[in-house]
């Protein structure tokens, strides 16, 4: 006041704050956000429209399913959104839950389809795991002293069980290098595996029991025995795995009346049912958000209410690109007739080599680098040389990763160009570091407090690590991995890179084989100018891409949510 | 034979974890091997293209040919770089709003709901977001009467841009969100308004966080290959000074989708072929340099708070 000629910068002084800039600039910020997402939200749209055709179907379709399914779900969802939070949580499990159990079974249906795996080998490796399992633990019961020892079981059981002696694949490596170096190859006898004399049986039982019997009785062993843990209580365990085989035991009469085949039946029962159940269960024990269960049945009913109504009044259906035709066939020059069905299967394939190769290594320098690593001296210095360097490669571009399975696999060892293994493997290479960095940040977040009280119980490292850190780790290291694989489908670069066919006719069903991918596949499409592939095939390809994609982040969005509240 | 067990070890335990511990350490020195086989087996076919053509005019170049035998880098680069800079345009400062808007204004629950739904954005292919670019977005701008061709360079930066925005809002906001509270209480505790503590306190305490973000962002658009590859078309072309905005309605060839187009080619004599790991090694020096900067500069944000 003293010097009224000046002016001083400071809001109070006028006595009085000017909000419109503040609001401006909040109001910029949040269409910074909407840019951002109602741009790729329009797209979606867009390309979802092409692919599904909703404007093909009769009014009457629309307003029949907008009656019974749009405005009994929406209601419920905003229900759960504005009043009963915990429920809507349920909800979101429970309708999400089956969904990832279809893709489950689907990819497993597909792998047995296309006998990538048999039904008897499958078999036959659940029969000679569990037989090297349990030679480890009756080793373990007797010699519990013998660590070094145990560690000898536990690399030569599984081999005697599963591979033989000597292995198939170790013969087949060593013949190869001695035809590198122009030496006759070696067939010596060898002693067959516990498996391969399995697989040699001349009678084997109906394809469906022995998926019963190998995949079903895991699966719902391991729920049963979380049951059983959950209730404290060994008879509702037992109980829950009779009433699971008891499930599946329908298959002979179930498949066939549903059209999915006795297989399929026992497939969907496993991975759609089961797992529902005990989460069910659980809400049901802990009475909490028990509101949410009706979210599903009110799906279901709709699009069963909306079927009858539509199939009654005689409306038709949209006529989308998006079709069951579409999802089973192979790529042809008529629009009509292009479908999706290798690059599906050459997808799902890619996805077991990728996680195959990414996840074990990965997994395994992130408890190095967290659990064992020094953190100084000239050790120290080499472990930090390597953190930066995980940092630095998951920010390679995609395309010189594919340079290097160029280069590494088909140039330098000879694999065969644009097979899925190739494929697989650079992909992997592509998604290690990140597969790092997110394993690392699991084993972070378990409190340093829980690793000392193992300590001061006088438990070695790796004890340590494999009983107290890794088992609270293992949500964060999934989510974290599941989230990467799923990038590693959408990657397009270096599978071009590897040299993958663009239009592949036959599903694989070796390693070996030319890998078909949903991406190249879709770039393939990109370049043809017909409006049918452009704004039809193209769109629904891109479409089935991205649902899968939604379903695979979602799950591990899912577990991500679950574990944070436990921790 | 009780008592032995709980003072001593068990024979062999030790012996048992060392094997352990090999085993994971050669774990974590796979991602050494990984950087040393990029290098190395880039570099020796970029060695033999180097002998067939010389560095200089490979550098200075302005024509780049597979078919005629011309291998000049520059038309590829200034490809590279008009992607960069207009994809930098659009997702640099929606990135940084964005992440302003996150980190300081939106509520809990608004939060709950938005970062995921990036999160997601970050997760769609990149070869879909070219089909957006191809298919949609190329039509779409010409309603407002831009001269573009069917492989343009703007609808094609603009995905990028888009697609590289998830990085920088998320990166930004986390280094937003390192700053400490008590700096903007201090703020609020003078009478600075929100707009005031964004913009004058948390935007200028976080600025190595979000520099950080940048780069890496940029270094991503370099290295993006699918976007340009579907909707940029395959003709190298030099920046036109004459018309700098023609240069955006044609089609153009960055280094990544030149690498596709090289392998993808039918008859590739082999330095042709080459050449490809030439490019590839130049394009893995460039972005292999900006994460390091980027790493460099977010490691002294997080010291100087934490």
């Amino acid at each position: 006041m003293a010097t009224p000629g000046r002016e001083i910068d400071w809001a109070g002084e006028t006595g009085q704050v000017s909000r419109l800039r503040g609001v401006a600039f909040e109001l910029a910020c949040l269409a910074a956000v909407g840019v951002a997402l109602v741009s790729v939200l329009v797209l979606l749209l867009y390309v979802a429209t092409d692919a599904l055709r909703p404007f093909s179907a009769d009014p009457g379709w629309h307003l029949v399913f907008f009656l019974t399914l749009v405005v009994p779900t929406l209601g419920t969802a905003v229900y759960f959104y504005r009043l009963e939070e915990p429920a809507g949580e349920v909800a979101y499990a429970t309708t999400g839950l089956p969904v990832v159990g279809i893709l489950f079974a689907a990819a497993l249906a597909v792998v047995l389809d296309i006998e990538l795996v048999t039904a008897l080998e499958l078999f036959a490796l659940l029969v000679a795991t569990l037989v090297a399992a349990g030679i480890v633990v009756v080793h373990g019961r007797y010699r519990p002293g013998a660590a070094l020892e145990r560690l000898g079981v536990v690399v030569a059981a599984p081999v005697v069980t599963v591979f033989g002696v000597p292995p198939v694949e170790v013969i087949r490596a060593l013949n190869g290098v001695l035809s590198l170096i122009g030496l006759p190859a070696v067939s010596g006898a060898r002693l067959p595996s516990l498996r391969e004399l399995i697989l040699l049986s001349p009678v084997a039982p109906l394809e469906w029991i022995l998926v019963i019997v190998s995949v079903t009785i895991p699966v719902a062993g391991a729920l049963g025995l979380f049951v059983a843990r959950r209730r404290e209580n060994r008879r509702d365990g037992l109980a829950f795995v009779g009433g699971a085989v008891a499930a599946t035991l329908l298959a002979p009469v179930a498949g066939p009346l549903l059209g999915i085949g006795s297989t399929g039946w026992v497939l969907a029962v496993t991975f759609c049912l089961l797992p529902p159940a005990v989460y069910v269960e659980g809400v049901v024990r802990r009475n909490e958000g028990v509101h949410g269960l009706a979210f599903p049945l009110v799906l279901v009913g709709g699009i069963l209410l909306g079927a009858v109504l539509v199939r009654q009044f005689g409306f038709a259906p949209p006529d989308s690109w998006l079709d069951w035709q579409f999802l089973t066939s192979a790529h042809s020059r008529t629009p009509e007739d292009a479908g999706f069905y290798p690059p599906i299967v050459g997808s799902i394939m890619l996805l077991i080599v990728v996680a195959a190769s990414a996840f074990p290594v990965g997994v395994g320098a992130a408890i190095y680098l967290e659990e064992y690593a020094p953190a100084s001296g000239l050790s120290g210095k080499f472990v930090e040389l390597v953190e930066i360097n995980i940092g630095n490669l998951a920010g390679v571009p995609s395309v010189v990763y594919g340079l290097l399975g160029l280069a590494l696999f088909i140039r330098a060892i000879n694999m065969p160009s644009g097979a899925v293994i190739v494929g697989g493997l650079a992909v992997g290479l592509l998604i290690l570091p990140i597969v790092i960095i997110s394993a690392q940040e699991a084993l972070r977040a378990v409190p340093d407090s829980h690793r000392e009280a193992a300590y001061g119980m006088g438990a070695t490292r790796w004890q340590v690590t494999r009983s107290v850190v890794l088992p609270q780790a293992i949500p964060g290291i999934l989510t974290g991995t599941i989230l990467a694989v799923g990038r590693a489908i959408g990657e397009t670069a270096p599978l071009l890179m590897i040299g993958a066919a663009a239009s592949v006719r036959l599903a694989p069903n070796s390693f070996s084989d030319q890998l078909p991918a949903m991406p190249r596949q879709i770039f393939a499409w990109s370049s043809n100018l017909e409006p049918e592939i452009r704004h039809g095939v193209l769109a629904a390809g891109v479409v089935t891409l991205l649902v899968v994609l939604l379903i695979m982040n979602g799950t591990a969005i899912l577990i991500r949510n679950k574990y944070q509240r436990e921790l | 034979m009780s008592t032995d067990t709980i003072t001593s070890r068990p024979a062999g335990l030790a012996a048992r974890e060392r094997i352990y511990k090999y085993v994971l350490f050669a774990c974590a020195c796979a991602s050494i091997l990984v950087t040393l086989g990029i290098v190395g087996l880039l570099a020796r076919d970029a060695i033999t293209f180097f002998t067939a053509v010389n560095p200089i005019a490979f550098l200075t170049g302005t024509e780049f040919n597979l078919s005629r035998g011309e291998f000049g880098v520059l038309p590829l680069l200034t490809g590279t770089l008009l992607v960069t800079i207009i994809s930098a345009a659009v997702a640099l400062p929606i990135g940084v709003a964005a992440a302003v808007y996150l980190s300081e204004y939106a509520s809990d629950r608004m939060r709950s709901v938005l970062k995921p739904a990036l999160e997601i954005l970050a997760g769609i292919p990149t070869v879909v977001y070219g089909i957006f670019a191809l298919v949609y977005v190329t039509p779409f701008l010409r309603v407002f009467g831009l001269p573009l061709n069917t492989f343009n360079v703007l609808s094609a930066s603009l995905m990028v841009g888009i697609m590289i925005i998830p990085m920088v809002s998320s990166l930004s906001e986390d280094a937003m969100s390192a700053v400490p509270d008590s700096l903007r209480e201090a703020a609020y505790g003078v009478g600075a308004t929100k707009y005031e503590v964004s913009t004058g306190v948390v935007i200028p305490a976080a600025v190595s966080g979000i520099f950080s973000s940048f780069i890496l962002a940029l270094s991503r658009a370099i290295g993006e290959t699918m976007i340009v590859a579907v909707a940029m078309g395959s003709r190298s072309r030099l920046f036109d000074f004459s018309e700098p905005l023609a240069n955006l309605w044609r089609g153009n060839q960055p280094m990544t989708a030149a690498m596709v187009q090289i392998n993808g080619a039918d008859s590739v004599s082999g330095v042709g072929f080459q050449s490809m790991f030439a490019i590839g090694l130049t394009l893995f020096v460039i972005t292999f340099l900006m994460n390091l900067a980027s790493n460099r500069i977010a490691a002294r944000y997080r010291e100087e708070y934490n």
